[in-house]
């Protein structure tokens, strides 16, 4: 688990510069270690993806509940008149 | 107002906040979608981006907000819309503290391949890794929500669930090949 850590702190620039030499050192010690960091950076991209996927559909429950709920009527109406003078 | 530590909170309390900022800020950018020629449904993908980045962004504290947060949000919507339409924007003064930033890449078709198994499979683990890594959510609130006897645990729970998705990710590229460029 430790491991997971060590290369988080790689990925977001935690470590102390020490540790970034103990890394490297790692790094040439341990053959499979870059290919781990690899795997873990496309963790970290598809963990990016899917928050951003949820965030995505719970602005979009706001903005339906904003444009369908009646107790928001006057900001919908305040919007939607900007686009029907066209 | 500089205060968005509401939205590192729960879903309602950021349903609350994303309420909030849309009647603040969304009228001025729907206007000024509309002067540029654009439709409501361009006006709403480029404020409902604008508000992804703006969350990012306070979240992981990159800004201090100093400015008013309806000109702010404007300045992110207004560089969002000229990155997007360039042709359209000859007259738009281009700020470019924000385009590096985009909120609505295409993901590959691999990729989303994966991450539609991730979200059946293992959505337990992609919510805590979303709470820890994306929300930024203190630790201490992060065993609060999910329930966990301690901090220890729910960092316990954080290294278990990234070694399993990096895991999964790494069994699944064979079948997801294109995910690996």
């Amino acid at each position: 688990m430790n491991e997971i850590k060590l290369i988080d702190d790689h990925l977001f620039n935690l470590a102390m510069p020490e540790d970034g030499l103990v890394f490297d050192a790692l790094l040439i010690l341990d053959p499979g270690l870059a290919n781990r960091v690899m795997w873990q950076k496309k963790a970290h991209t598809i963990v990016q993806q899917y928050s951003r996927k949820k965030l995505k559909a719970e602005i979009e429950t706001v903005h339906q509940k904003l444009f369908n709920e009646p107790e928001h009527q006057s900001f919908r109406q305040g919007v939607l008149a900007l686009f029907s003078k066209k | 107002m500089a205060d968005r530590n509401f939205f590192s909170s729960t879903a309602a309390e950021r349903e609350l906040a994303f309420i909030a900022l849309y009647k603040k800020a969304f009228p001025a950018v729907a206007k000024y979608v509309n002067k540029m020629g654009g439709s409501f449904e361009e006006a709403k993908d480029i404020f409902q981006d604008t508000l992804v980045i703006y969350y990012e962004k306070t979240v992981n504290a990159a800004v201090t907000l100093h400015t008013n947060e309806q000109a702010y949000l404007m300045g992110i919507a207004k560089n969002l819309w000229a990155k997007r339409f360039r042709e359209n924007v000859q007259h738009t003064l281009l700020d470019t503290r924000h385009l590096e930033i985009t909120a609505d890449e295409e993901l590959q078709p691999s990729a989303a391949r994966l991450l539609h198994y991730l979200e059946n499979a293992g959505q337990k683990c992609m919510e805590i890794l979303k709470a820890f890594y994306y929300d930024n959510l203190p630790v201490n609130k992060i065993t609060e929500l999910f329930g966990y006897s301690g901090v220890r645990s729910a960092t316990v729970q954080k290294y278990k669930c990234m070694e399993k998705v990096r895991e999964t990710i790494k069994e699944k590229s064979l079948t997801y090949a294109d995910f690996i460029e």
